[in-house]
């Protein structure tokens, strides 16, 4: 598709496009819009593109959020087989952009990595050449990062026949080069190399952290990731657009509403369908519960790891009392399952306003006990202050979001950079800090449980008593029951949509919110069929625990199971 | 309306003197702990624990449990094999096979209808699927077992059990008392269109089925065929 055969660009696109012409020595780059501005780049120039959108005073996309690949195999009509996608965001712009790299056509597909302009990218990079097996010549360590070091093939190319089975021994572990060699410093005894996990009580989930120590301090470390890998974007390719929410539940299980929020959002914007006030209010105020509970587990299990055993029991407490009224609503403590595409699998119980006041009486309460606790410990505070710190460059380097980014000092909240559904109708606070170390952080999330309690108390009280939560596009939404077990319209229907699925149009979109760790992006593509051709997640925590293994160098091995704590490291959605 | 707010410095930076030698600040913490246990002591609902499996948690009359298939008044499955649960299941643990039923009237059955509760996800996609109200699922959680093959359950541990649910009760399911949901009518009910109502006797009879006639329920609109199947 040519730049000329489009209509007029929107403003956004139009001006990136100009910004692009001016770059000194020309960038040959096309620019289109697509549901985001979208530009289109050669694999050689790439790296001189992606530093000038970093670089540049009016470009400055300096956040690095997504890169993954696309097989073009079954999708005729593009240009080239394989592409790599790229979304890029821009803090003091607050613009969002595309970058599409379509790639030659060869068996190892390969564009320069841009891992020395956005470090970011380094994870991203490992990930499209473990699933896709493109080559990024100048990365530093391209190894594979999700499947297993013994795994033979690139799973999500689309001729890769899924149900393959590879074996895997202790043997074929990759470890890292370095963890071999012997560093024995003058007038010192040698470092050691330990393993920290694949299974430790700290590693919260499967997590591999080979560090090289001096003594107690750790010179160097690496993570290795993937333990928990059940290939959730090849399944996605296999079943429908909401036979997929289920799979979304266990991506990051501790907050599973927002998930599949985020998820049915990015279909429902590729239909075009309008979810009703009440159904959208209703997905709030259980995302905001479920975002309280994400972090009460957070600071509850980081409690734990640095021996406060207490706290947690009290945040947990928290985490049941939501349960409870999750599980009223959908049938499901921990894999909720409630929405749909266009709304909800049922409406919410006639007690649930009843409920969720209930829960903001005992919440705060349980919060101060916790605050009471921990605020003016002594331990926790030697533990946590000035640990871990990650400074304002490094964090947006890193390509952190969430309670992270905002710990370290950018108060970057998707809820409030592109208010969704009716966060810009209430009244709160982005909460962030400026340390940078697990306090900071520790500090943030608490501050952010008590503005989610906040927006709940607001969305109660514009929630409309009755209305419909679904929308009434039958297209998209099972008919009622009573008009399916009466009525053979409505049953054809109920039949075109459980046998086919809903068929989103064909096309691309990003969808983008604010998970409980931070940006959680949706890229989907279809081919207009009942699911997705490709769907690909952002986990939010996926860059967050690239940057581990930098952080904790210089620290001890004790101050790394506290920064670990605080990372908020959620194995299935980093390794889905 | 919407601001940032900087918890930097909630937080005094220094601790005082008295929080630095520990023991007054222990003190405050033991006070919190004591409130919760002594209050907890005086009232034991509040207790946040339970004791399982002696106590039972009281889930919710939605809760996603054990799945039962819904039978007619004569007692044959509502199921007509259909294969809409199966193919709306996003974990494919169910496995359906159909038969013909010597009844006219409930057209197909399943011979086989297996749900391997070891793939199961218990999303209840299955129930939003069925179309004729036979399966639901109950609040039983209590299913383990010893071997792969126990757990795929079969229409004898499928089929509903008037203990079952008496113990457990009923869980997630299409409607929901009080909610206006009518249930489609029990073909077991229905008159016999001629004869016995066995297939093959209606065969050898020559009998011609009268025409179903076609619905005309809130969803025939040309609007919304249209945009279901757009030219």
């Amino acid at each position: 598709m040519t730049v000329a055969a489009e209509p007029a660009l929107s403003a956004p696109a139009e001006r990136l496009r100009e910004r692009l012409a001016s770059a000194p020595g020309g960038l040959r780059a096309e620019v289109a819009d697509r549901d985001l501005p979208t530009i289109e780049v050669a694999p050689e120039a790439w790296p001189a593109l992606a530093r000038y959108l970093r670089d540049d005073p009016g470009c400055r996309y300096d956040l690095f959020l997504d890169l993954c690949g696309v097989d073009n195999l079954k999708r005729p009509g593009q240009k080239t087989r394989f592409e790599a996608v790229v979304h890029l965001h821009s803090l003091s712009r607050n613009e969002h952009v595309r970058v599409r790299v379509p790639l030659p056509n060869s068996d190892k597909p390969s564009l320069p990595s841009v891992s020395d302009v956005y470090p970011a990218a380094n994870w991203f990079e490992r990930e499209a050449y473990d699933l896709y097996g493109f080559d990024f010549p100048g990365h530093p360590n391209l190894h594979r990062l999700l499947c297993h070091d013994a795994f033979v093939g690139h799973p999500l190319r689309k001729d890769y026949a899924p149900g393959q089975r590879w074996f895997f021994a202790e043997e074929d572990l990759r470890m890292p080069a370095w963890s071999k060699d012997t560093d024995v410093r003058a007038g010192h005894f040698e470092t050691q190399t330990i393993s920290i996990g694949p299974s430790h009580p700290a590693t919260h989930g499967i997590i591999h952290l080979v560090a090289r120590l001096d003594g107690e301090r750790i010179v160097r470390a690496e993570t290795m990731i993937g333990y928990l890998h059940r290939c959730f974007e090849k399944m996605a390719e296999k079943h429908h657009w909401n036979q997929i929410i289920p799979y979304t539940d266990r991506l990051n299980y501790v907050s599973a509403m927002i998930n599949g929020v985020g998820y049915v959002r990015t279909v429902e914007k590729m239909l075009g369908v309008e979810v009703p006030e009440r159904g959208r209010l209703v997905r709030t105020i259980l995302s905001e519960f479920t975002r309280i509970m994400d972090h009460c587990v957070c600071i509850g299990a980081n409690l734990v790891d640095i021996g406060a055993l207490t706290s947690f029991v009290y945040l947990y407490q928290n985490r049941e009392n939501v349960y409870d009224l999750l599980e009223a609503c959908c049938g499901a403590r921990l894999t909720v399952s409630y929405v749909r595409v266009g709304g909800l699998a049922v409406d919410v119980p006639d007690d649930f306003v009843a409920r969720c006041r209930g829960l903001l009486e005992s919440i705060p309460k349980l919060l101060d006990d916790v605050e009471k606790l921990v605020n003016n410990n002594r331990v926790v505070r030697s533990r946590l202050s000035g640990t871990g710190v990650v400074t304002k460059e490094q964090a947006v380097a890193w390509g952190m979001t969430g309670p992270m980014l905002r710990a370290s000092g950018v108060p970057y909240d998707v809820r409030q950079a592109r208010p969704y559904d009716f966060y810009d109708r209430f009244d709160w606070d982005v909460a962030m800090a400026r340390d940078g170390d697990n306090f900071a952080r520790y500090l943030v999330r608490l501050e952010e449980m008590r503005q989610s309690l906040k927006i709940i108390r607001q969305a109660l009280e514009i929630l409309p008593a009755k209305g419909p939560v679904n929308s009434d596009d039958w297209r998209v939404v099972l008919p009622p029951k009573d008009a399916v077990y009466h009525d053979m319209e409505s049953l054809i229907y109920h039949f075109k949509l459980v046998m086919e699925g809903v068929r989103a149009p064909a096309g691309e979109r990003y969808e983008w919110i604010e998970g409980a760790n931070g940006e959680l992006g949706y890229y989907a593509v279809s081919d207009g069929r009942g699911g997705p051709y490709r769907l690909k997640v952002r986990p939010p925590c996926f860059p967050n625990m690239a940057a581990f293994e930098h952080m904790v160098v210089g620290g001890t091995v004790s101050d790394a199971i506290a920064t670990l704590g605080t990372l908020n490291i959620i194995a299935g959605e980093l390794d889905r | 309306m919407s601001g940032v707010v900087d918890v930097s410095r909630r937080v005094p930076d220094r601790l005082t003197f008295l929080q630095r030698i520990y023991l007054p600040e222990i003190f405050r913490g033991m006070a919190v702990t004591l409130r919760h246990l002594v209050l907890n002591l005086l009232d034991r609902r509040r207790m946040p624990t339970i004791q399982y499996p002696e106590q039972k948690r009281n889930y919710s009359k939605r809760f996603r449990g054990k799945h039962i298939l819904k039978a007619r008044e004569d007692g044959t499955l509502k199921c007509v094999a259909c294969y809409m649960c199966q193919q709306a299941c996003p974990a494919e643990c169910i496995t359906i096979v159909a038969g013909e039923h010597p009844k006219i009237a409930y057209e197909k059955y399943p011979v086989v209808f297996d749900i391997d509760m070891m793939r199961c996800v218990f999303c209840g996609f299955c129930v939003d699927a069925c179309p004729k109200d036979a399966i639901w699922m109950t609040r039983n959680y209590e299913m383990a077992f010893f071997s792969r093959e126990d757990a795929v359950f079969s229409i004898e541990r499928l089929r509903e059990s008037k203990e079952e649910v008496a113990t457990h009760g009923y869980g997630y399911r299409p409607y929901y008392p009080g909610d206006g949901t009518t249930p489609p009518s029990d073909a077991s009910l229905l008159p016999v269109v001629s004869g016995s109502g066995e297939r093959d006797t209606l065969r050898r009879e020559g009998v011609v089925l009268p025409e179903r006639s076609a619905g005309a329920g809130p969803l025939n609109a040309p609007s919304q065929a249209a945009k279901a199947f757009p030219a």
